[in-house]
């Protein structure tokens, strides 16, 4: 991720007036957080498993304080009943993820696990009515942040957006 | 101990400006019919009572959340423990009751070896204790209540629920959701 992919996100999120970003470290969104974590805008909580961060940040969503859940796609994988949890009970909750394992990942992960990702991501949110959306171009970036937001509090639903080419790599 | 005993306490010491979530055990069968003035959001099961309160937490952090947990709900998941005691929130009390079982479905851990209070210990929590009788109750979570301090007690309770009228499984999902939102938004500080 780079310098104005950051900028970009950051200037987004605070237009915004998201001010709780709730993560935990994974490898592709790791500048991400750092950044928001040096920004004294933001109050950054790093948490220990992805379905409790989810149910967090879920919470404070719900309660009405602007907040996003950084993670990857492997903690969504693991996040899944939290998801359905916070789907089920209509909590409106935006998550930003790396999309590992998408079409020209190099992260060096070998193949194979990177291919699982691939695989099961997209069927599972599908599977679990979780509206998302997969974002490769820096140039969508702003607007699409802003779309999802607007649309998680309207609809009362949790929405991902799939961070992935030149946005994440 | 009887958990519905410790219930009533709890909804006799607080008022409608503080915030209650529990976990789908018999705990949110129980307070349902007790609590009735503030918002409370039922049944949050297998590991997400507690962190949810937790974000609530952080949306309202004047206002007391209380989490009222359960051995089962909360063992699915201790790791949580740990991003409580890191994040601190002076607002936050939780209660696990802890009956030492899967409702009607055979022993937890702690019926054997494990410790909740302990985990929650070494997960760095300042204030904990394991309460045995409603006396300990009242004099462990009614000052709590007062204080600007993270606590987290364990309730050492009775397996069994309370033959009551169960108004919680007529008012599930969102509906439920829906009527603890708007109770929120009546607060001056909600900011949604």
């Amino acid at each position: 991720m780079n310098e104005p992919t950051l900028r970009t996100i950051i200037e987004t999120l605070k237009e915004e007036q998201i001010d709780l970003a709730v993560t935990l470290p994974e490898e592709p969104t790791y500048p991400l957080t750092e950044a928001l974590r040096a920004d004294p805008f933001f109050q950054t909580v790093t948490v220990t498993g992805e379905g409790h961060g989810i149910a967090l940040c879920g919470g404070a969503s719900l309660g009405g304080r602007r907040s996003v859940f950084i993670t990857g796609i492997a903690g969504l994988l693991v996040g899944g009943w939290a998801l359905t949890q916070m789907g089920f009970y209509s909590v409106p909750l935006l998550i930003m993820a790396s999309y590992r394992g998408d079409i020209g990942d190099r992260s060096g992960i070998p193949g194979a696990s990177l291919f699982l990702f691939n695989q099961v991501g997209e069927p599972l949110l599908n599977a679990l009515r979780v509206p998302y959306r997969v974002i490769n171009q820096n140039s969508a970036l702003k607007r699409q942040i802003k779309d999802a937001h607007f649309s998680c509090r309207s609809y009362g639903t949790p929405i991902v957006l799939l961070l992935t080419g030149e946005v994440l790599w | 101990m009887k958990r519905f005993d410790c219930l009533k306490l709890l909804a006799s010491w607080i008022d409608e400006e503080v915030i209650t979530v529990t976990s789908l055990s018999t705990t949110a069968r129980e307070w349902s019919p007790l609590w009735k003035k503030g918002p409370n959001f039922y049944g949050l099961n297998l590991g997400l009572c507690l962190p949810f309160a937790q974000g609530l937490s952080l949306a309202f952090p004047r206002r007391k959340v209380i989490a009222l947990d359960s051995d089962g709900s909360l063992l699915l998941d201790t790791s949580t423990l740990v991003t409580v005691a890191d994040i601190n929130p002076p607002n936050l009390l939780a209660i696990v009751f802890d009956n030492q079982r899967y409702g009607a479905m055979g022993p937890t851990a702690t019926s054997r070896k494990a410790d909740i209070e302990k985990l929650a210990q070494g997960a760095g929590i300042k204030v904990t204790a394991t309460l045995h009788t409603v006396e300990e109750f009242a004099s462990s979570v009614k000052p709590a209540l007062d204080r600007s301090e993270l606590s987290f007690f364990v309730a050492k309770v009775e397996p069994g629920r309370e033959p009551i009228e169960n108004e919680y499984m007529r008012f599930d999902g969102r509906p439920m959701r829906d009527a603890f939102v708007e109770k929120l938004r009546r607060y001056p500080d909600y900011c949604g």
